[in-house]
């Protein structure tokens, strides 16, 4: 690997082993006694769902990784294929824990899309809104979780009691916690309920005050920069080579956030600028999520306040115990924290699903980057790189 | 690398005094949110167990389970919802979709119980500590459905557009229409066990949807040989059952079956419903009557290769159908559709022939295996009211027979009719249809003993009476006929204050005091009608038995006490069209049964 | 968007074009052109983003559909192509040196709908299915709730009614 300028902690490779082969390829004999295989995983606290890690090191050097996934396989799309469109609406929002409201946005428009069906102005900024929310909470838990990695545990304590409080709101609104089966096909499932707004200000108020002790918590720790900065550095180059997206892309300068480039929902009619960083590494990307909770934060504001106070909440649809959906096939994309979230869905005129396909941003995140960015690493910012990733493991194998 | 990103890191203690945060007790300090969705409640009384959360449920957690206290009857199956909370993902789909609403979910969120088994009950049924939680899931309100609430709306031609002329007034759905329409069931089939013939509703609506008429037309006839009449006049109780009109408007059930019939041409019956070149098995049944439940038997009789001979009376078939039900409502080109049907399996017809006159119900004992008889309540029933034996006071069945066979009747200027019943309102509206015709105005006034509330006619044709401009006043008993100078003025009637009395016989009940006078020139009676059985001779008569009010007493499958004789229709059971055509194909099943073991 | 599609059109001959929305065309390419239409559009029309590969059983036609998403991020448009397989002995030419992540994709293909892509980075070892002996469980002829019922256990004592049947039971 190239040396890299002005990133204080880079180190290049250390070891001398493994040595290259004739033919270019590594020379990784297990054998030879030179390496260790690592196992780390599958039970792993970073991340949210289970995957491990084949490391083989060199010393205390990673020299190859592969990710190995298949714990949490349950197949939600084959199961969708047997099952009425109005019934995978409580099973695709399994597809991904951390976040489950796109699953259910994204299955509701591609239905929608296929079938023509226009929603009501107020389901669209309910949706909005729970998207933000969504992506509120799992910041809560991503931002203080990266110096979790790094054994910085208070961080993670304030912001699993502030995700709880945005739970509080989302049992509220969707009279669920983690999987609100709020979004159905052709609209959404309640109005905002009374006092709401004042609920979420109170909470938004306790946020602000987080962002800044985090602030000093994180951003401003010796320990924490010291571990990240160099640290997981992405090619900017590999932005497409890998299919790299959302925040981990916006770290290397890649002004690219599905919301503006491809508006959907409210969107165009809210005030954002994309956020983005330079350097690419674990503290870029870090960086680049806290700018996006503040974001986050401040789109929730502005949704609460432009959105109308009375609408229909749901357009008709065909009744849903026969609802069969046009020949036809599309994709939908919506921006997750994580990155471009989409659905690939096909029709073939029955009462259920041809194919409903999930493009996942930890898909190519976890397997492929993952495993390229490992090579050289220390094995103790293992877990800090693949954090970093904000890898989603059920969303990879669905 | 700054001195500032050593300590700053340390502010984070001052927050060491904070106070916890921590729920102190969960079990009480944290009740679920307002629209939480915790465990299921559900009013067993609202609850028709039609099925449909069991249906939407996409992890099958429900099972539909008899619970006792909860009885079997039209219009509630007695089956109740049970959950499996092991298989439960609360997504409360089956909230949403509940026909009637009584499902809900309470904000209850923790219960532990040691035994799995528990986890899984009749919501309602096992008084559970959160059945009285207000708070918890409920349907969101308004315009959040999953299914259409409303009708989609018959076109029907306009009062001006009808009054005038007996042309057919329902126009019938187009294609989108009755596809929009069928989509609105939930395939819970309620309805079916209260259709007097049973028959298969869900299935055929999905034939609709699915756009399939030749499989819809084979599912008509697997139960109802009649379905271009039935479609039109039914009484369809059916729809009084249907699990969407406990929300919503229920299905329109009638009109649907008539759409499928109203597609398919007669030519291709035959080949649809796989009728041609059915054997003959040699033996041979006689059919009084071609009215529905005679018409039924002879369908199905045919089709187990029986050779039917039917005798009519008039000169042409249907009986009532025909010779009761205005044509506006029922147009005879319809009734002649689904009779030519019948007549084309091989049914022999023998019109102007009237038993006990032309020929005896002993020899068609002798000269078939078996004889089934639906002659039909024809004798109209009289007030016997001082008056009523002027000329100019009819039997409503009689001018509506007349009516069909074309012949001119008496219309006078100002009309009286006396009855509340769907008969009533035919005579009613064809003889304004007629004062129209003949003085270019409408002066003719329907009463009844019954309040307005009670009227037993459809309210569909009571309204359309009145926008026909007839006039309906009920709540009235008739006391007698004025007379003068041998013609009539009017009638005169008192406020009838009850019908029944505490035993519920019919002993109507006046106030002398709220008296009223309906100026006429011409009176119809149309208070019911009675059977003629003259043609059933006395040493036959001696085999049966008679119930109450002179019925002759059946079988479940409609014989009487002579073995060869099978009875049903209006004289048995009814008086409806659907109860005929049940009566039929139950009474051929049982000739057939009978013919095998004899 | 509409220069794009006339210059593949040309080019490879795509059909079946259906323009889904304002920025996103499918369009059906013949197997044996896929591969070099991915790169032609990678290499000249910017379409740098691969947003997914799929497949799509149509067992009543004998065929897999495969679906390769393109993403032109500098223009932010999306073209699909779909390009049709045998279900026999299914194989299709790898793109894995497209893009990095391809072969995780194929990798998955092989095992869930048995797609052989020869020559593809460890397209032959398990993904997410260790062990498994079964046809490959995204066919539609792979019948989930059968499966189920031989694999696990029903909960014992579990029986329910129609509501018709029980009522014409009940009420004749």
């Amino acid at each position: 690997m190239k040396k890299q300028k002005n990133i204080f902690n880079w180190q290049a490779d250390r070891s001398k082993y493994p040595e290259k082969k004739k033919n270019g390829k590594l020379d990784i004999d297990m054998s030879s006694g030179k390496f260790v295989k690592l196992w780390q995983g599958p039970n792993h606290p970073g991340i949210t769902g289970n995957m491990s890690l084949e490391l083989t090191i060199s010393g205390d050097e990673v020299v190859e990784a592969k990710t190995h996934v298949g714990y949490l396989h349950r197949g939600f799309e084959k199961l969708m294929e047997r099952r009425l469109w109005i019934q995978c609406f409580p099973t695709c929002v399994r597809m991904c824990v951390a976040e489950p409201d796109y699953n259910e946005y994204l299955l509701a428009k591609s239905a929608e899309e296929l079938s023509g069906i226009e929603i009501p102005e107020m389901a669209e900024w309910l949706r909005t809104l729970v998207l933000e929310m969504a992506r509120l909470q799992s910041l809560l838990r991503t931002v203080p979780g990266q110096a979790g990695t790094l054994s910085l545990g208070v961080g993670v304590q304030w912001g699993v009691y502030l995700r709880d409080l945005v739970l509080d709101l989302f049992e509220e609104l969707t009279g669920g916690r983690v999987y609100h089966m709020y979004i159905i096909p052709g609209g959404v499932r309640g109005l905002l309920p009374d006092g709401f707004k004042k609920r979420m200000e109170e909470v938004l108020k306790k946020i602000d005050e987080f962002v800044k002790n985090i602030e000093n918590l994180m951003f401003n720790n010796i320990v924490f920069k010291k571990r990240t900065i160099g640290v997981g550095y992405i090619k900017p180059s590999w932005i497409d080579k890998y299919g790299i997206v959302g925040p981990n892309a916006r770290a290397a300068g890649f002004k690219r956030d599905v919301r503006k480039d491809y508006p959907y929902l409210k969107y165009n009619e809210l005030d954002f600028e994309v956020t983005s960083e330079k350097d690419s590494d674990i503290f870029a990307r870090s960086m680049v999520r806290k700018k996006e909770l503040i974001m986050t934060i401040d789109l929730i504001r502005q949704i609460m306040a432009k959105m109308p106070k009375k609408g229909d909440i749901k357009a008709p649809t065909p009744n849903v115990l026969h609802w069969k959906i046009p020949k036809g096939e599309t994709y939908v994309r919506s921006e997750s924290s994580r990155g471009e979230y989409g659905f690939y869905t096909v029709s073939d005129g029955s009462k259920t699903p041809r194919r409903i396909n999930l493009r996942g941003p930890s898909y190519t995140h976890a397997i492929s980057l993952l495993e390229r960015m490992l090579v050289n690493a220390n094995i103790a910012d293992v877990h800090s790189i693949m954090v970093s990733l904000q890898t989603c493991p059920p969303e990879i194998e669905r | 690398m700054a001195i500032k990103d050593i300590l700053t890191p340390f502010t984070a203690w001052k927050k060491v005094f904070n106070e916890p945060v921590t729920i102190k007790d969960p079990f009480n300090d944290r009740p679920g949110a307002e629209r939480y969705r915790g465990f299921h409640k559900n009013e067993l009384q609202t609850c028709i167990g039609c099925g449909s959360c069991e249906e939407i449920c996409e992890n099958e957690a429900i099972d539909l389970v008899a619970v006792k206290g909860y009885e079997t009857k039209n219009g509630d199956s007695g089956l109740r919802p049970m959950v499996d909370y092991g298989r439960c993902c609360w997504c409360a789909l089956c909230v949403d979709v509940c026909t009637t609403g009584s499902l809900t979910l309470s904000n209850e969120y923790t219960w532990v119980a040691e035994n799995p088994d528990e986890f899984r009950f009749v919501p309602g049924a096992e008084n559970k500590a959160w059945d009285k939680n207000e708070l918890g899931w409920k349907k969101p309100v308004p315009n959040y459905e999953f299914y259409g609430q409303k009708r989609v709306k018959m076109e029907e031609l306009s009062p001006e557009e009808r009054d005038h002329s007996f042309i057919e007034i329902i126009k019938g759905y187009s294609k989108e229409q009755a596809q929009l329409e069928a989509d609105r069931c939930v395939e819970c089939g309620i309805c079916i066990a209260t259709c007097p013939a049973n028959m298969g509703i869900p299935e055929y609506i999905k034939a609709i949807r699915e756009d399939d008429m030749e499989h819809g037309l084979k599912i008509l006839y697997e139960t109802n040989p009649l379905p271009e009449i039935c479609g039109r006049i039914c009484t369809h109780k059916c729809e009084t059952v249907c699990s969407v009109g406990h929300r919503g408007e229920p299905l329109s059930i009638r009109w649907l079956k008539r759409y499928i019939a109203d597609q398919v041409e007669s030519a291709e019956y035959k080949r649809i419903l796989g009728t041609d070149g059915i054997e003959n098995n040699g033996k041979t049944v006689a059919i009084i009557g071609s009215g529905p439940a005679g018409l039924s038997a002879a369908h199905y009789l045919s089709l187990m290769g029986y050779k039917v001979t039917i005798y009519e009376q008039y000169a042409k078939a249907g009986g009532m159908m025909r010779y009761g039900i205005p044509e506006y409502r029922l147009p005879y080109d319809q009734i002649d559709k689904d009779i030519n049907y019948i007549l084309s399996l091989g049914v022999n017809i023998k019109y102007n022939t009237k038993i006990g006159k032309d020929i005896s119900l002993a020899e068609l004992r002798d000269k078939y295996d078996a004889v089934f008889a639906g002659t039909g309540l024809h004798l109209g029933r009289s007030t016997r009211i001082p008056g009523t034996d002027h000329e100019h006071v009819y039997q409503a069945i009689d001018l509506l027979n007349k009516i069909t066979e074309g012949k001119e009747i008496h219309v006078a200027e100002k009309i009286v009719v006396i009855g509340g019943g769907n008969v009533a309102m035919d005579i009613t509206r064809s003889l304004a249809r007629l004062q129209n015709q003949k003085y270019g105005k409408v002066q003719i006034i329907a009463t009844a003993l019954e309040s307005e509330e009670n009227l037993p006619a459809d309210v569909e044709e009571v309204i359309e009476a009145r926008e026909e401009k007839a006039i309906i006043n009920p709540g009235w008993g008739p006391q007698y006929i004025e007379i003068e100078n041998g013609k009539i003025k009017g009638l005169h009637v008192n406020k009838c204050l009850s019908i029944f009395d505490e035993e519920g016989r019919f002993n109507p009940k006046f106030d002398e005091n709220n008296k009223n006078f309906f100026e006429a020139d011409m009176i119809v009676e149309s208070i019911g009608q009675g059977m003629d059985i003259a043609y059933i001779t006395e040493d036959i008569k001696s085999e049966l038995e008679f119930g109450p009010r002179g019925r002759i007493v059946v079988d479940e499958n409609f014989q009487s006490g002579a073995k060869w004789l099978f009875v049903g229709g209006d004289i048995i059971q009814g008086p409806d069209v659907i109860h005929g055509i049940a009566n039929g194909h139950k009474a051929a099943y049982g000739i057939d049964n009978f013919l095998k073991n004899k | 968007m509409e220069n794009i599609i006339k210059d593949i059109q040309n080019r490879f001959e795509v059909s079946d074009i259906v323009n889904q929305r304002d920025n996103i065309t499918f369009v059906t390419c013949e197997k044996e052109k896929t591969i070099a239409l991915i790169t032609h559009m990678k290499k000249n029309l910017g379409f740098k983003h691969f947003v997914l590969m799929t497949a799509v059983d149509w067992i009543e036609d004998g065929l897999f559909q495969l679906t390769y998403i393109l993403n032109n991020p500098k223009k932010k448009l999306d073209v699909a192509i779909r390009t049709f397989i045998s279900r026999e002995n299914a194989t299709m030419e790898t793109a894995h040196k497209l893009w990095k992540q391809v072969s995780t994709y194929q990798r998955e293909l092989k095992e869930m709908f048995g797609i052989d892509f020869p020559g593809s980075p460890r397209v032959n070892e398990s993904f997410i299915l260790e062990g498994w002996n079964d046809i490959p469980p995204y066919r539609r002829d792979f019948q989930t709730k059968e499966y189920a019922e031989k694999t696990y256990f029903p909960r014992p004592g579990r029986k329910t009614n129609d509501p018709s049947e029980y009522m014409k039971k009940n009420m004749s």
